[in-house]
């Protein structure tokens, strides 16, 4: 029997639109001895050309099967554009527990398709599922035109040749069903947020899913996602760089993976004054349960991955946190697990929708009113950008025109629902508290017929037990 | 509370009164009626706390807020939940900030002073007696003379001024403002509650409005509704009201509601409506009933309740001590006014998240300015106001297209100032600010907050004009009556409550001397 142990890990890898599993053949040289890679021909591409289209489904069940018959101890997936929102699909049933995919230990996406619909001129797709069909001089020269239009710089004559003839390769039903279908499919609520490692990758000349589009619909999706960008190169870049893109996959491959933030940690006075006599049992439980690390694979239920990572953001302009030793309460996911519970606090804004509804499409208008402003995302803006935005949305002059989108006046009302929400998530937090040096938390234990409560209320009068302020009032 | 020893009425048991609601106006009555010998039920929407298990905690806290949803618009929407209205066995007395000054007697004649406003139906002779008897039964602290009203005296010694009190006291020294120590419903030492047991003093844990731990302050709970008890009324808690049936010439004959998911029918003589200035109209919008004044929803009032917020150099810790525990009433008819009736002042100490969510909503800021002024928090200290809203058309409280739960539609309120509230916010503004910047405070702003919630089924001795009589009986349902803050007729200076339990005590009485009585 052989070491399983000895055997390098596998790696999945799945191809674009058009392209195969030779697409990966550079990337899979460079990578021998360090990765084992596997590239698979999706249904209807390639070797699997006689196969007709298929959505993302589809594609993923074939390749599951590919998985299921290797069955390795432990592999990784990688998915370059199309293939990536397969990968994406994939990652999510594995860490669902999906039995023939156990072993599942990690994503790369190049220049993935996201897992929203993918953001590409609508003429553009019209003419791509046009010329398939066309004369043999027609298609070739599209083709050769679609794989120029997708590099960053030219590709070698060989290099070019190769890409072009996979293109003409393709059965023409699967290539229409991923422009007309499979390219359309939402699956951003079912991928949710994944725990799993991820290596982003992204060429700074890519149109359509360069790096703002990775930032801003990729990885707010990957709970451990690293980006890496690649300058100069386009979309093909498991074949424009193939030695960049199988030296980040081995590296990524061979890092531990990113540690859980632990959130920030409690001074020791603080973490004594809570679990000593003057703090009751009901209290002491959830600041400890508070103070816990988040789980960074939170899964949102009342907004979408993607307007979570938004609200991420903002909360971070709007509370920037600077806890002494580090660490971060995620105030976000605490704010969307309140909207997803429906507890509110008694009222709202008459002229704005219900709590969660608010916020989902409040962060919608501010996306696009980043669109709009900067040709950019709000989560590919710098925090000088950002905070632009929120100070129109805040002075209520923050207008766009969006289907589903809130007024100037409703985004300034969010905006203030927003600011109070944020405060009271970060002041629940026990480390919160000891930064103000707040102690009434110890105003009296489980016995209520001797609680100690205060015997000084006056001005400067501390009571010996009372923690001091650490923030920066105290400095 | 403690119900284990409650008696308990069968299901099917008619009995003379069903009180809805346990808070400020239920609760007093409930005991009163109980004392006479009447079989009475109490139903009350939210839970039975253990009051010991409160958990000194502002998120904890949530449970004792109504926070069932409500849209609130107009030029100042009001915050509900935490901000004013509660649930649970004792309504909103759970969370209430105890303060209890006595309602100014020119307050009552408004109208007749200054031809704004609307004078009430009954005079302040006639409710002194009450306050006396409220403020002696739930333990009302204070002041030994009490500067604006000499005759007045109060059962127990005042609690302890904190340091926001102490700065306040202060500045109105040196700016020649009278002030003195809070009437505040918190026992300053051990009292022995009539109907119940001893109630510990005030151990200053600043949490009021978080639900007191030990008693130490009133709330229904621990005050009326163990006397009630005592003598014999059922409380039913966590028991939704949501119908009313009638008989053909328009009597009340039993009362709907849904418990643990499922609808009870108590048949009764007489129905005791406090369910507050929001859910007491909603409830008769929804049913359509004793509304032929068309009053029911108009009127809607909200405290102007601005605060001013400083830093000051030594340490506050505005956390500890009863929070508001200085009052100056020498603003009740400023000198010099442009506007009808005037305001209270008081000192403030707010905890925490409810003080930080008012700097992120009410001072705009954000960013790395809002978290280092957050860090500020134990060097900051309030002053508020609580000032006169006069009655206005425009201010109603309607029925949204929204459902609850129950298929009720929610309450929709829509709240704004007018001039008279607009010039008073500017005095306001200005006095807290001098008071302010006298105390030594720097980094001074202005919070603009609307509290309590009053009016919408206002009291008159006309049914054209009003919803309920001067005792608190619907014009149009004889066996219907309301006691709780809709009936005020103008929103008065001072705090709500204590006038509710006195008018509580006031209708029971009433009701009792023979107006309760079965025409013909």
């Amino acid at each position: 029997m052989p070491d399983p142990a000895a055997e390098p890990p596998v790696l999945f890898c799945l191809h674009l639109l058009g392209g195969s599993a030779e697409t990966w053949d550079r990337v899979a040289e460079r990578l021998a001895g360090r990765l084992r890679c596997v590239a698979i021909d999706l249904p209807g591409f390639g070797a699997a050309a006689d196969l007709p289209g298929c959505g993302v489904a589809a594609m993923a069940d074939h390749v599951a099967a590919r998985i299921a018959a290797l069955a390795p101890a432990r592999w990784r997936l990688a998915g370059h554009s199309m293939g990536a929102k397969v990968a994406l699909a994939l990652a999510r049933r594995a860490e669902d527990g999906a039995p023939d995919l156990a072993g599942f230990s990690g994503l790369v996406l190049v220049a993935g398709s996201p897992p929203s619909p993918e953001p590409m001129a609508e003429a553009a797709r019209a003419a791509m599922i046009a010329w398939i069909d066309a004369g043999p001089d027609v298609r070739r020269a599209e083709a050769d035109r679609f794989i120029r239009r997708n590099t960053g710089a030219p590709l070698a004559a060989d290099a070019q040749a190769r890409a072009v003839a996979d293109v003409l390769r393709a059965n023409p039903e699967a290539w229409k069903a991923w422009l007309g279908d499979g390219a359309r499919e939402d699956w951003s609520c079912r991928i949710g947020v994944l725990r799993a490692p991820a290596l982003v990758l992204s060429g700074t000349e890519d149109a359509d899913l360069g790096p703002p589009a990775q930032v801003a619909l990729t990885l707010p999706h990957l709970a451990r996602g690293r980006h890496v960008t690649l300058p100069g190169a386009g979309h093909l870049l498991p074949i424009e760089r193939p030695a960049a893109v199988a030296d980040l996959i081995a590296g990524h491959a061979a890092e531990a993976p990113a540690a859980v933030d632990p959130g920030p940690p409690l001074p020791e006075a603080y973490r004594a004054l809570i679990a000593s006599e003057r703090v009751n049992s009901r209290l002491r439980e959830v600041l400890l349960a508070r103070a816990a690390p988040d789980d960074p694979a939170h899964q949102p239920v009342a907004l979408d991955p993607v307007a979570l990572a938004i609200l991420r953001a903002v909360l971070a302009r709007v509370l920037p946190q600077a806890f002494d030793g580090g660490g971060r309460i995620d105030l976000a996911a605490r704010i969307e697990a309140r909207l997803a519970r429906g507890g509110g606090d008694g009222w709202r804004f008459a002229t704005l929708p219900p709590d969660a509804e608010a916020y989902a499409r409040a962060l919608a208008t501010l996306d696009a009113a980043a669109r709009e402003r900067h040709g950019a995302p709000f989560l590919a803006l710098d925090a000088a950008a950002q905070d632009g935005l929120l100070a129109s949305v805040a002075a209520g002059s923050a207008a766009v025109e969006t289907r589903d989108g809130l007024g100037a006046e409703g985004l300034k009302l969010w905006f203030e629902d927003l600011r109070a929400d944020a405060v009271r998530t970060y002041l629940a937090h026990p480390a919160a508290l000891a930064r103000l040096g707040y102690g009434g938390i110890g105003a009296g234990g489980d016995d209520v017929d001797r609680m100690v409560g205060f015997t000084q209320v006056g001005i400067d009068a501390p009571e010996p037990w009372e923690p001091a302020a650490t923030g920066e009032r105290a400095r | 509370m403690n119900l284990d020893a409650m008696r308990r009425h069968a299901p099917d048991e008619a009995v003379d009164a069903v009180v809805i609601g346990t808070g400020a106006g239920g609760a007093p009555l409930l005991a009163r009626l109980a004392a006479a010998g009447l079989r009475v039920v109490a139903l009350e929407a939210g839970p039975n706390f253990e009051a010991a298990r409160f958990g000194f905690d502002e998120t904890l806290a949530d449970e004792i807020y109504w926070t069932e949803e409500r849209l609130s618009g107009g030029s100042t929407p009001e915050a509900f939940g935490g901000n004013n209205s509660g649930t649970g066995v004792g309504g909103s007395t759970l969370h209430w900030g105890a303060f209890t000054p006595r309602a100014d007697r020119r307050d009552l004649r408004l109208h007749g002073e200054s031809g704004m406003g609307l004078d009430w139906p009954i005079g302040h002779d006639e409710l002194v007696p009450f306050y006396e008897r409220v403020e002696a039964f739930i333990g009302v602290s204070g002041p030994q003379a009490y500067p604006w009203d000499p005759a007045r005296r109060y059962p127990l010694p005042p609690v302890a001024r904190n340091a926001p009190a102490r700065v306040m006291a202060k500045a109105c020294a040196d700016l020649g403002l009278c002030a003195t120590d809070a009437p505040a419903a918190v026992v300053s030492r051990d009292f022995p509650q009539e109907g119940g047991g001893t109630r510990h003093a005030c151990i200053h844990c600043g949490y009021c409005h978080q639900g007191c731990r030990n008693g130490a302050k009133t709330s229904m709970d621990v005050t009326y509704l163990p006397l009630a008890v005592a003598r014999g009324a059922e409380i039913r808690p966590d028991s939704r009201v949501h119908g009313l049936e009638q008989d053909r010439a328009g009597r009340i004959t039993a009362v709907l509601y849904r418990r643990d998911g499922r609808d009870h029918r108590l048949r009764c003589g007489t129905v005791f409506l406090c369910a507050g200035a929001v859910e007491t109209p909603r409830l008769l919008l929804h049913l359509g009933l004793a509304n032929g004044s068309g009053q029911v929803g108009r009127n809607y009032m909200g405290h102007v309740a601005t605060q001013v917020w400083g830093s000051f150099p030594g340490e506050m810790r505005m956390n500890r001590g009863y929070p508001s525990s200085l009052i100056s009433e020498d603003m009740v008819r400023p000198g010099d006014a442009d506007f009808a009736g005037g305001y209270l002042i008081q000192s403030l100490g707010v905890e925490p998240l409810t003080w930080g969510a008012s700097v992120a909503r009410g001072r705009g800021l954000w960013g790395a300015a809002l978290r280092d002024y957050l860090d500020g928090y134990n060097h900051v200290a309030g002053i508020g106001i609580n000032g006169e809203t006069l009655p206005c058309d425009t201010n109603v409280l309607t029925l949204s297209d929204e459902t609850d739960a129950l298929g009720m539609r929610k309450a929709q309120v829509s709240f704004g100032y007018g001039r008279n509230e607009q010039s008073l916010n500017a005095h306001a503004t200005r006095t807290l600010k001098a008071l302010w910047e006298a105390a030594g405070a720097s980094d001074i702003w202005v919070l603009e907050r609307v509290a309590h919630t009053i009016g919408t089924c206002r009291m008159g001795r006309d049914g054209d004009e009003a919803v309920v009589t001067p005792f608190g009986q619907s014009f149009e349902v004889p066996n219907l009556w309301i006691c709780d803050g809709s009936t005020f007729p103008s929103s008065l200076a001072a705090n709500p409550a204590l006038t509710i339990m006195a008018l509580s005590l006031r209708s029971a009485e009433a009701f009792l001397g023979g107006l309760g009585r079965r025409p013909g």
